[in-house]
């Protein structure tokens, strides 16, 4: 008896990786050509000293990886990508899931709200650094503008050192509430409608439905949001190309756009990939060990 | 009722799932053929790297065998369109060779990554455009350009070239590249207008120009318009200061290792500069504005700027903007070379600039080549060079002078004649990591977040690595 | 008790009028650039510069968006949907394949793989450049608008699986395992139940994959070198001039980019609400 129930189990086991099998085939084969091949590829060409283009490769072992970890530039980039992750999850996720809540809480006569906070999301990053340039020009600028009126001097957010990420960390918060926006929107849904009614008919607030029914509920979601801002901003390239390029000096440097720099301007496509798959362990390093964190801490409660 | 529709809904969409499954079927078997083909592909890299290095320009990238010739560059707009265009056209007509010419323009912002990324594959076009310097210099080492003289020699066209093209377009005494377009000095444009306005003449010194800037602030006119976001457009003052304090030389030997960055007129150059930002001679803000977007040109078109030091490519711009909206901005623009260091010896007619801007390499042998250098002739035939001047652009050819009529590019083709000799561009003519070590440093100095010593200091030490690990 | 009430009525109407100055704001916020962005794209190249970015167009100038439309846009814009719709199709069907069994099956690798999985979010695309274009040039796709499609699915899935994960496992299991008693397998489960339920996750997907396809520039820029085979992306590039970049006819260009997506979503979000709410399990 007890017997039979156990092979039971079993195959009943065997049927699901079986299914698993399956339904992961495809992802993992497209990730293999894709991603992984890769990734693999570029950790061998880090163990070269090569331009990129010529014939002949130098193996010079780890002394990449060397050079690598005692690079004050690179370090540079990662405290940039670390601060712009801080603030990015600060300033984001807060004002998407205040914009979807609003929308959920104003129901059809939001659509307009929806649309129109929708816009920044589908502008390319070329459109954005080109319009950002000229908002916060120093001369004629719209922050310039601002500050006169209040009787105060022109002013240059991103010629400062001190001022240029902080600011580029505000066009990417004002290019990606959108997807926060939508994201949140879609993890209501989740939340049933009943629960909803039920709380306003026990005299709740819309506050306190929001505070102590909703949110709770939203949590998973965030944190999932949260590792997503995570990744995104520490491999964060885009922007900063077309804004700053990474200045004035290296104000603005990222990992990525200090990669692209030695892999393709300066023909150091050896230390490039060094630094791209540095790239890769610090990120997932960092990410499976929030992830970790996170869900002990679901455990627990 | 709900139900059924809900009902319908799974049915509807179940359908539409099948027929992914079976598109997505199809996909994946096809995929997964590519991770096998790429496999291989992979591991043909690895075996043919070896045979690459042996020959690597016989591997040429198009598909060999046909008659083609793959032709790279950025001449995606306007007159660099046209002036690649004539040129195939003429080739195709008159050529004998029996091959065509495949025109590839890309935009040029991230040209040079394209190269690189078809170089590394072995899929290296047979002819493509350079900024020589640096870059061109890896490209020949890398065995992606072969040596012209015999080709120079036999269609005879090394004498329509003027030197300092040639010299340019040169590597280790061979020349390996043809020149192609504009004649890009730096200097300074400047409006006349606002001069007479404000009783300033023309000056020839760096106190007259001192002067002169002074004059202007008073009188609530930014003396200079500059954009200094991409960092190429201040290293020119760099440029043209360390060149007037100290000459060609003191550059020369750093680049070669025989002397260095931190050389007095360097440090001369990083300290006018700062004087200059000190006394508010650039717009506010100049240090973060993108010179692409038109944020420089802004100001002296406004005219409330007085001059405008930049690249001589800029004369064509001017004119049709100009043009294009109808005004006569353009009859208030000239142009003169950077003025002399009143205590320095330096020969003041030295330019910074390049003398062709656009180099074509070849990357082909024999038959090809020779059907691919002949087409390159074309792009200074005496048609091409008749259009380029017509459209402002001064083509690197002896006698030009005699055809252009416009006054701006008169003077600037005057100084050209005139000039003993012509340093490249550093960022070109560096290794393009001490390159970046010389732009990002001298932003900074601009920023006056850096001082100048310690500015020449680490574009030093970037030179030394370099030096070091070659 | 009255008292009480009105002054929960006051309250709830101040915060009210506060959240919608907020909204207002956001929406200035949000639109502002994007109006400039409309307004340059009438001007002259000239008039740009010397009126500046912010002053309204002096008049309806319509000569760069004919000429825009004039230099092969309509064949770029083709090109754009075509990889769009079928970058989608792929991305949400296998997206949805790889989450299903990540979310609600219990087999030993499964965290293992998920982690996998999530750690190719890490990859930064540039370094994979090089050999995907090896790739494409030994499968001869390259130069071709199918080679963009393999590229753009790979780099959407890590993030959608991961997304679509997390959504899935939101789902209640009740559902299942009364499926599961009806003898109901697992593939079934999957088109008949599951789908449809995850309908707010894929639609949020399609969107963020959606708007990231189609403004997907690195990619289209290094697999294709013909005109014919170009994006639009590229086709805001084509207006670059070497020296000279004609900012109001780029911003021409983006206008037209952005304007089918706006009209899509505007279109699209109704079905989208419709799809959440649908999604949503009552009772």
């Amino acid at each position: 008896m007890n017997n039979h129930a156990d092979t039971l189990g079993k195959r009943r086991q065997r049927s699901t990786n079986i299914a698993a099998f399956v339904f992961l085939l495809p992802v993992f084969l497209i990730l293999t050509i894709f991603i992984f091949y890769p990734i693999i590829d570029s950790f061998i060409i880090s163990t070269y000293r090569w331009n990129g283009i010529a014939a002949d490769k130098v193996f010079v072992g780890l002394s990449n990886w060397g050079k690598l970890i005692g690079d004050r530039e690179f370090w540079f980039a990662f405290r940039n990508n670390i601060l712009i992750m801080i603030l990015s999850i600060v300033i984001q996720i807060p004002i998407g899931l205040a914009e979807a809540t609003f929308i959920e809480f104003a129901g059809k006569k939001a659509t307009v709200c929806k649309v129109l906070w929708f816009i920044p999301m589908l502008m390319s990053s070329v459109a954005i650094g080109f319009l950002f340039n000229y908002a916060l020009a120093a001369n004629g600028g719209m922050v310039s503008a601002v500050s006169k009126l209040f009787g105060g001097g022109n002013i240059d957010l991103l010629g400062n050192k001190n001022t240029a990420l902080i600011t580029v960390i505000l066009v990417i918060a004002w290019q990606f509430i959108p997807f926060y926006m939508v994201y949140c929107m879609a993890a209501y849904t989740n939340v049933s409608e009943d629960v909803y009614e039920a709380s306003l008919i026990d005299g709740a607030t819309k506050g306190q439905y929001f505070w102590q029914i909703a949110l709770p509920l939203l949590t998973p979601s965030i944190k999932s949001a949260a590792i997503l801002s995570m990744v995104g901003s520490l491999k964060y390239f885009d922007l900063i190309y077309v804004m700053t390029g990474g200045g004035p000096g290296t104000a603005t440097e990222l990992m990525a756009t200090y990669m692209y720099k030695n892999a393709f301007v300066q023909f150091n496509m050896g230390y490039g990939s060094a630094v791209a798959a540095g790239m890769f362990i610090l990120i997932t390093v960092l990410s499976l060990v929030t992830m970790r964190v996170i869900n002990g801490k679901k455990e627990e409660a | 009722m709900k139900k059924r529709t809900k009902r319908i809904m799974a049915l509807g969409l179940s359908v539409l799932m099948c027929f992914s499954v079976a598109a997505c079927g199809g996909g994946t078997e096809d995929t997964s053929q590519g991770g096998g083909e790429s496999n291989q592909a992979s591991a043909d890299n690895g075996g043919g790297a070896a045979d690459t290095a042996e020959a690597p320009a016989a591997d040429s990238g198009s598909d060999s065998g046909d008659k083609v010739i793959t032709f790279w560059n950025v001449g995606t707009e306007g007159a660099d369109k046209e002036t690649y265009e004539m040129a195939i056209r003429q080739f195709q007509e008159n050529s004998q060779s029996g091959y065509t010419i495949e025109n590839i323009p890309t935009q040029n912002d991230k040209y040079k990554e394209k190269l690189v990324i078809a170089m590394s594959s072995g899929e290296c076009p047979d002819m493509y455009t350079t900024w020589s310097g640096g870059p061109m210099n890896e490209y020949i080492d890398s065995g992606y350009a072969q040596p012209l003289d015999d080709l120079y020699e036999k269609y005879g066209v090394k004498e329509r070239f003027m030197e300092g093209a040639l010299e340019q377009a040169s590597y280790n005494g061979k020349i390996y590249a043809v020149p192609v377009k504009n004649i890009s000095i730096a200097g300074i444009y400047y409006n006349k207008d606002l001069f007479a306005k404000c009783g300033v003449s023309v000056p020839t010194t760096v106190s007259e120009l001192e002067a002169a800037c002074d004059t202007f602030l008073a009188n609530g006119i930014i003396p200079f318009t500059l954009a200094n976001g991409p960092k190429w457009t201040g290293s020119m003052y760099f440029q043209c200061l360390a060149a007037r304090k100290g000459g060609l030389e003191p550059f020369q030997k750093a680049a070669a290792g025989d002397g260095s960055f931190e050389d007095e007129c360097f440090v001369y150059a990083g300290e006018k500069i700062q004087e200059w930002v000190n006394k508010g001679y650039f717009p506010e803000g100049f240090n973060s504005m993108s010179e692409d977007d038109g944020q420089a040109k802004a100001f002296f078109y406004t005219e409330e700027a007085a001059m405008y030091l930049t690249g001589s490519w800029n004369t064509a711009a001017f004119k049709t903007d100009s043009e294009d909206a109808g005004n006569d901005f353009y009859s208030k623009v000239d142009w003169f070379s950077f003025p002399a260091v009143d205590d320095s010896s330096a020969d003041a007619s030295i330019l910074c600039g390049t003398m062709g801007d656009q180099f074509v390499s070849f990357n082909c042998t024999d038959e090809k080549l020779d059907a691919a250098f002949e087409f390159a002739t074309y792009l200074s035939s005496d048609e091409t060079i008749d259009y380029m001047v017509s459209a402002s652009l001064i083509p690197p050819v002896a006698g030009v002078e005699d055809k252009i009529t416009d006054p701006v590019s008169k003077s600037i083709i005057d100084a050209a004649n005139k000039a003993s000799a012509v340093q490249l561009w550093y960022d070109q003519y560096l290794n393009p990591t001490v390159a970046n070590a010389h732009l990002d440093g001298n932003q900074e100095v601009f920023g006056l977040t850096m001082t100048p010593e310690e500015a020449n200091t680490k574009m030093q030490a970037a030179q030394t690595e370099y030096l070091s690990g070659k | 008790m009255e008292k009480e009430y009105k002054k929960s009525i006051n309250k709830s109407r101040i915060s009210w009028v506060s959240a919608i100055l907020l909204a207002v704001i956001a929406t200035m916020a949000a639109v502002l650039p994007f109006i400039f962005m409309v307004f340059n794209s009438f001007k002259g190249k000239f008039e740009m510069l010397t009126k500046g970015v912010f002053a309204p167009p002096e008049k309806l100038n319509l000569t760069n968006y004919e000429e825009v439309l004039a230099g092969g846009f309509v064949k770029y814009f083709g090109n754009s949907v075509f990889v769009l719709c079928l970058s989608l199709l792929f991305v949400l069907f296998i997206s949805a394949c790889a989450a299903y069994p990540l979310a609600r099956f219990q087999f030993r690798m499964n965290g293992f793989l998920y982690a996998v999985i999530v750690a190719c979010m890490a990859i930064p695309i540039h370094i994979t450049l090089i050999p995907v274009f090896q790739m494409t040039k030994s499968l001869k796709i390259y130069d071709t608008i199918w080679a963009m499609i393999g590229p753009n699915v790979a780099f959407a899935l890590p993030i959608s699986v991961f997304i679509l994960t997390s959504f899935m496992m939101g789902i209640p299991r009740e559902i299942e395992e009364s499926a599961e008693i009806d003898g109901c397998n697992k593939y079934r489960m999957f088109f008949t139940m599951i789908l449809p339920l995850a309908k707010p996750g894929l639609s949020t997907l399609a969107i963020y994959n959606g708007v990231n396809i189609w403004n997907e520039f690195s990619f289209a820029y290094t697999l294709t070198q013909s005109p014919k085979n170009r994006t639009l992306p590229l086709a805001v590039w084509d207006f670059q001039g070497q020296y000279s970049m004609n900012t109001p006819m780029i911003m021409a260009v983006l206008t037209l980019t952005v304007l089918p997506m706006i009209l899509l979503f505007i279109f699209a979000q109704d079905k989208l609400v419709k799809g959440m709410t649908a999604g949503a399990v009552k009772g």
